[in-house]
């Protein structure tokens, strides 16, 4: 009886648990901070959507922010309740995360890099 | 007044988020049956401290700080508004979808005592730790913009 129950803590405690909202809402995660990169350019490079997101919501960074934040909810609820092929461990997550967050970066630190004038910082 | 005074409250609300991700991050090193209580609760406040960061620094930033810009961009650091300013309301962003989904990955991905979970953790934490430490000095450079373009 005690061994069982030793073998069983022992289960619980090893045991990976995809639970469906780490899966769907860590996907969404993913998709929304590259789609975060992606707006940016969108709208940094065309007028016309810059003055769209504008208008949308008076300002483009409050139009920009719900967007995301209404993808991330609702894309992270549908992920959850939809049956995926792959298997989604907190490795697999881990390594999406992370490359999400640093391609996003590159593209807006990126981006801006021209603006950066370090001589002028210099001179000063 | 008021101006200075939504400006330090989103300052407040970013430190203490940044604290208590590190906190977060100490406790999940050392994750028991013991602190897993204590790490549930740090995950939700982290999670509420930024996304109040998030709404008083954007109502800041959508009424208050078109001056500032202007001041900034007539001096002679036009590259704090242009490059950090940029940046920094940006990559908020990722932060805040960050700290929305630590609570879910806390709370879900169970047990933490397990290596692979509490890894994804940590990583989420130092993330979250990293850009945050780049939106206070980005904010520093912001507010010194403006002090040189007032010719201070």
């Amino acid at each position: 009886m005690k061994k069982t129950n030793i073998k069983k803590k022992i289960n619980i405690k090893n045991k990976t648990n995809s639970d469906k909202y780490f899966v769907g809402f860590g996907l969404s995660l993913v998709v929304t901070i590259l789609l975060n990169a992606i707006i940016l350019l969108f709208k940094e490079i065309s007028t016309n959507v810059m003055s769209a997101m504008k208008s949308a919501l008076g300002h483009h960074w409050t139009t920009h922010g719900v967007i995301l934040i209404v993808v991330f909810v609702v894309l992270g609820f549908i992920l959850s309740n939809v049956k995926l092929k792959t298997e989604w461990n907190s490795q697999r997550m881990l390594k999406y995360i992370i490359w999400a967050v640093i391609i996003s970066t590159v593209i807006i630190a990126g981006f801006f890099l021209p603006n950066l004038k370090v001589a002028s910082a210099i001179k000063y | 007044m008021l101006n200075q005074g939504i400006m330090m409250s989103h300052v407040m609300f970013g430190i203490l988020g940044i604290l208590f991700t590190v906190a977060l991050f100490m406790d999940v090193l050392n994750a028991s049956e013991k602190n897993f209580k204590r790490i549930k609760i740090l995950s939700l406040a982290v999670a509420v401290l930024m996304v109040l960061a998030f709404l008083i620094g954007g109502y800041w930033y959508v009424v208050y700080y078109g001056a500032d810009r202007d001041i900034i961009k007539a001096g002679t650091w036009p590259w704090a508004h242009n490059y950090f300013m940029e940046v920094k309301e940006h990559l908020f962003f990722a932060m805040l979808l960050l700290s929305i989904y630590l609570p879910i990955a806390v709370y879900r991905n169970i047990p933490l005592t397990n290596k692979k979970n509490k890894n994804l953790i940590l990583v989420i934490c130092a993330l979250i730790i990293l850009i945050g430490l780049f939106m206070d000095g980005a904010g520093g450079i912001i507010s010194r913009g403006v002090t040189i373009g007032l010719g201070r």
